[in-house]
Parts: structure tokens; sequence; C-alpha cells
């Protein structure tokens, strides 16, 4: 499938180098991502996925390089500047509020407004139109999220994303906790996501689930980046040596 | 959004007519839900309506009009006070210097009118000192990570020790009739305590039920890194909540020295904070976070009054009440953890 892609790309990271004291978790990381397009993140435990995560959505500042939005440079210092940059992060741990339900968590950070007052019906209403959107079947807008399954809720966190209107849409590891049917339906909603021209980044440690959805792979390994291959390009083995280091390019 | 343009001009329609046409699954599923979250004010009001009913059968006295606005006006600081407090505990903190903050309102202010300050411009000032001392729990909850039960704990002993100090233990008094008068009147036989309970308690209704700060409490209080990660600014959130609780309850004691014409430096104090902290919990909010009512913890604040009001009705030493209010604390509590792990089913 050929990316859509646009005359700067959504997302462009050069140079990006992160340390913690004297461990450097991130070093001289370059990578672009377009609209229409899915990039996915892979690597090894410790190979820096996470930490390159939190730089883009602004929870680590890096101490080197520079991020681009739509070919311009921004700082994110903040999750809140991130979104306002148009990159919405789904954690891992889902970042939902379990007693409070689906609607609410929906617009969590940006409750719409009717004078002092937020306005309950249009949340509802918003809400079940996203979720309407995605395909997504949940009976009612009103439902607890700690109610629902590991899948039901991480769509409702792909479905957060797209509604808090961001643009590039950065996906930490989808499917750790879903099982097969729901891993599918995942992947159903991100596919749906690249139709809609967002740019997805997506982390996993899933490499058929990566080969089944993404364009492009980016392979971390000990904090670099170790190459990046086009999915129609490349081998699930010639992935899995980069991750492992078995091959390595020169630099 | 305009795609549901027609559906909304639909709903917004005459009340009568949009609710013929309810189907009735909607108005089912309405029905459950309203039940589901009032489960445990339900099991509060029929607990209260046996005690109502063991009371009167006691002493006929007991519902009389006289006695119910005496249970009513017994109840009013500690509800005024208990409101804040469901705000902390919604948002997953809590405030162990109400009962201090209490006194300090009523001492400051006090001091400040036998020192000539006109009453009004006295009554906003001890407001204020109650809200500063309010940021500063929140302060250093957030910036020094001292726990809010430590923060508040320490800020209670530093501000009742320093009135105790400047007022040399006894009590101010010498108040101007107007503001006195505006802690002993009636309205139509309504004392005006429970007027401004009764108008506290709609405002922190509406703060918690229909205004993003009780949405963003119910978020930050049911999951606080959730809340953070998707732009709730959290320790903005809490500076509000700490001054706003500390503004009250200081607002709370000095209706109370206007109530009795003198603050004492001992008023509140741990009594208060306990009363008013179990109270809250037993109105079923929970020490957890995320959830609870005003009007749960009206009826927990009532609970209180009818309890110790009623057992001196039928003649039962009122010592006898810390039973009753322990016996029932722990239930409340032990029956939110029972709903949590029914209804939570944590991948973690």
């Amino acid at each position: 499938m050929v990316a859509l892609t646009g005359p700067e790309p959504a997302l462009e990271l050069r140079g990006v180098t992160k340390r913690f004291g004297r461990v450097t978790a991130l070093e001289d990381v370059s990578l672009t991502v377009s609209r229409g397009e899915i990039l996915a993140i892979v690597g090894d435990n410790g190979a820096g996925k996470s930490t390159l995560i939190k730089a883009i959505s602004g929870v680590h500042r890096p101490d080197e390089g520079e991020i681009l939005v739509e070919g311009e440079p921004v700082t994110l210092s903040s999750p809140a500047d991130a979104r306002s940059a148009g990159i919405a992060t789904v954690f891992q741990d889902l970042a939902l509020v379990e007693c409070l339900d689906v609607s609410t968590n929906m617009f969590l950070g940006q409750f719409p407004r009717r004078g002092w007052f937020v306005d309950r019906k249009k949340m509802d209403l918003e809400s079940r139109r996203f979720l309407d959107e995605l395909k997504v079947t949940v009976a009612d807008v009103h439902t607890q999220i700690g109610m629902l399954s590991g899948g039901q809720r991480q769509i409702i966190s792909i479905a957060r994303a797209v509604r808090a209107g961001a643009t590039t849409i950065l996906l930490d590891e989808p499917t750790a906790a879903l099982g097969v049917r729901e891993t599918m339906h995942a992947g159903n909603i991100i596919a749906t996501l690249r139709e809609a021209n967002n740019a997805v980044i997506c982390v996993s440690h899933d490499i058929e689930f990566v080969f089944k959805i993404a364009d492009r792979i980016v392979v971390m390994r000990l904090g670099k980046v170790a190459g990046i291959r086009t999915v129609a390009e490349t081998t699930r083995d010639e992935i899995i040596a980069l991750i492992t280091g078995t091959k390595q390019e020169a630099a | 959004m305009t795609a549901n343009g027609a559906t909304t001009t639909t709903a917004s329609g005459p009340r009568s007519a949009s609710l013929g046409q309810t189907p009735r699954p909607g108005a089912l599923a309405w029905l459950t839900r309203f039940l589901r979250d009032r489960a445990q004010l339900a099991g509060l009001v029929a607990v209260l309506i046996g005690l109502l009913a063991v009371f009167q059968i006691g002493n006929p006295v007991f519902l009389s009009t006289g006695n119910i606005l005496e249970i009513l006006r017994a109840s009013t600081l500690y509800f005024i006070v208990a409101c804040p407090m469901t705000l902390v505990l919604v948002s997953g903190g809590l405030d162990f210097s109400a009962g201090a903050l209490f006194a300090t309102g009523g001492v400051s202010a006090g001091l400040m009118m036998v020192a000539g300050v006109p009453w009004p411009l006295a009554v906003i000032l001890g407001v204020g000192v109650g809200c500063a001392l309010g940021a500063i729990n929140a302060w250093l909850s957030v910036h020094l990570r001292v726990p809010p039960l430590i923060a508040t704990l320490g800020m209670f002993f530093v501000a009742s020790g320093t009135i105790t100090l400047i007022t040399s233990g006894s009590s101010v008094y010498g108040f101007p009739k107007a503001f006195t008068d505006l802690g002993q009147g009636f309205l139509l036989g309504v004392p005006f305590l429970v007027l401004y309970a009764v108008i506290i308690g709609v405002v922190f209704w509406i703060l918690l039920e229909k205004t993003s700060l009780g949405y963003d409490a119910r978020a930050v209080g049911g999951n606080r890194a959730a809340a953070s990660a998707n732009g709730i600014r959290v320790n903005r959130h809490d500076l509000i909540i700490y001054s706003m609780m500390g503004g009250i309850a200081a607002l709370a004691g000095i209706m109370g020295a206007a109530r009795l014409s003198s603050a004492n430096p001992a008023a509140g104090g741990t009594a208060l904070t306990f009363q008013v902290v179990t109270a809250v919990i037993i109105g079923g909010t929970s020490l957890f976070g995320g959830i609870g009512s005003i009007g749960g913890s009206a009826l927990g604040a009532l609970l209180f009054a009818v309890i110790n009001n009623g057992l001196v009705v039928i003649n039962v030493n009122s010592l006898a009440q810390n039973i009753f209010v322990g016996v029932i604390l722990v239930s409340a509590v032990a029956i939110d953890q029972f709903r949590r792990r029914r209804q939570f089913t944590s991948r973690r």
C-alpha cells in the first residue's frame, strides 16, 4: 500500500539523544512518519523503544536533537504540549480512569463545556459518533471502563486519541494484553486510522502483527536505529537479525 | 456533530413529548444506572429511617419540629465542612487539618473584629487565611511530596498551636451584633445556619456533578497518572481543591463563632476533623478517590446528628454514640471495598 505522503512528514525526529545519568537511552535517533502511514518500531527489551515513545509524547525531553511536526520544530516538555502539537499517545497502561464511564474517559482533560458546565449531552453524542466511526460496538457510553475487557479498553484509548484531534498517534504495545480476536480488531482499527490520513507509530514486540499492519519498520537496538525497512521489501528473518544484532548496518 | 443535529433538536423539545417517545431500553438503562449509582445511599437512607423509627418509638418528642430543627442545626457545620472534604476525597486526597482551620477561621476573623476591622472584611480575611493554609497543604503534598495525610496532620498541629499561642488558649469575644445575628437568626422559623448549609451544599453539588472541576476531581482521584497523561493539570487541581477546603473550613468556623458569639481556639479540632471525614466516608465517598457524592455526605452528617440527638432523647448515655459510629463507618468502607471488587475487573 502506497502511503499518501504530504509535502512534509507529519512527525520527524532528527538526531534525538536522551541520557539518564551515564546511561544513554537514545543515541542519535532519526526517523520520519507521514500521514497515511503506519510506522512500526520494534526492538528487544531495553532497546530504547519506551524512551523513544516518551520523548515523542512529551514525557521526557531529549538532551539533543530536534522534533519536527509538519516540518516545524517543536518543544515538547509535557504531555499537554504533545497533545496540542497533534500527537496523541495510547500508553501501554492505557491511562483510563476505571471508575468513570466511556464518554467521560473519551473527553478526559478536554471536557466540552456550555457556559460554566460540562456539556454531558454533547460528550455522549460525540463519543457515540467516534466509536461508530471506528466501528466499535459499545452498548452504552455510560458503561464504566472497569467493566470492559482489555481489548475494549484498548479500543476506547485509541478512539480517544482520534477524538482529541490528533494527527500523529503513538501506540505503545497495543496488542500486549489482547487475545487473538481482539488483536485482529485492534489491527483493523489501526488500519482505519491510516485510512483517515493519520500518521501512526506503533511500538510492538509482535513481529507477526507488525508485518500485518505496518508500512515501514524501524528497528531499535541499544538505543540506536539499527535499520529502517519497508515491509514489502523485507523479511521476518531480516528484521529479527537486525533486532538481535546478528545483522548490522554500517553507520 | 452535524450528523446528530436532528437528534439533538428532538431531544431538547418539550419534556413531556420526548419522555413519551423515549424508547423503553433507554429508560430502563437510565433507571438501572440511577439505582446502581445510589445503591449505597439507599442503604444509608434505610439505616436512617430505622434509627428515626427507634428513636421516635423511644420518645415521641423526637420527631417534633423543634427537635428536627435542632438536629439539622447540629449537623450544619459538619455538613458545610463535609462539602469540600467530599471534593478532596473524590480527588484522591485527604485533609486532616480541617478541624484546626475551622478554629483558625473563627479566631482570626474574631481577633480582627475585636481589633476594629469591619466585620464583612474580617469574614473575608478569615476565609482568606483558611485558603492560604489550604494552599500550603497542597504545596507540601505536590512539591515536597509529603503525603496529604502527613502534610495536613502537620498543618493541624501548626495551625491549632499558633492560634492557641496567640489567644493564650482563651476564647475571643465582643463581636458586632450584625455579625452574631448572622449566626443566630431565623428565616421563617429556619435557622440561618441551615440555610447557609443548603446553599453551600447546592453549590458543591453543582461543582462536583456539573463542572469540569468536578469531572477533573473524579479523574484525578480515579487515576492520577491517567488524568495527568491526558492533560489535566493535576497539581493545579490540588491547589484549587485544598485552598477551597481551607477556605470553607474557615468559613464554617466563622459561622460557628457567630452562632456562639465567641471564637475558641479549641473549637473544631480533632473531633470535627474525624466526624467530617467519617460522615463523608459513610456517605459513600471512597477513601481511594474517584467515587463520591454531596448527597451522601449530607446523609452522613445527618446520621451523626440523628444518633447524637436520638441517644440523648431516649435517655441512652450519649457517649455510646461512638460505638454506633464506629460500626457504621467500618460497614460503609467494607461495602465500598466489596463494590470495587465486584465492579472493576482490573488487569493489574
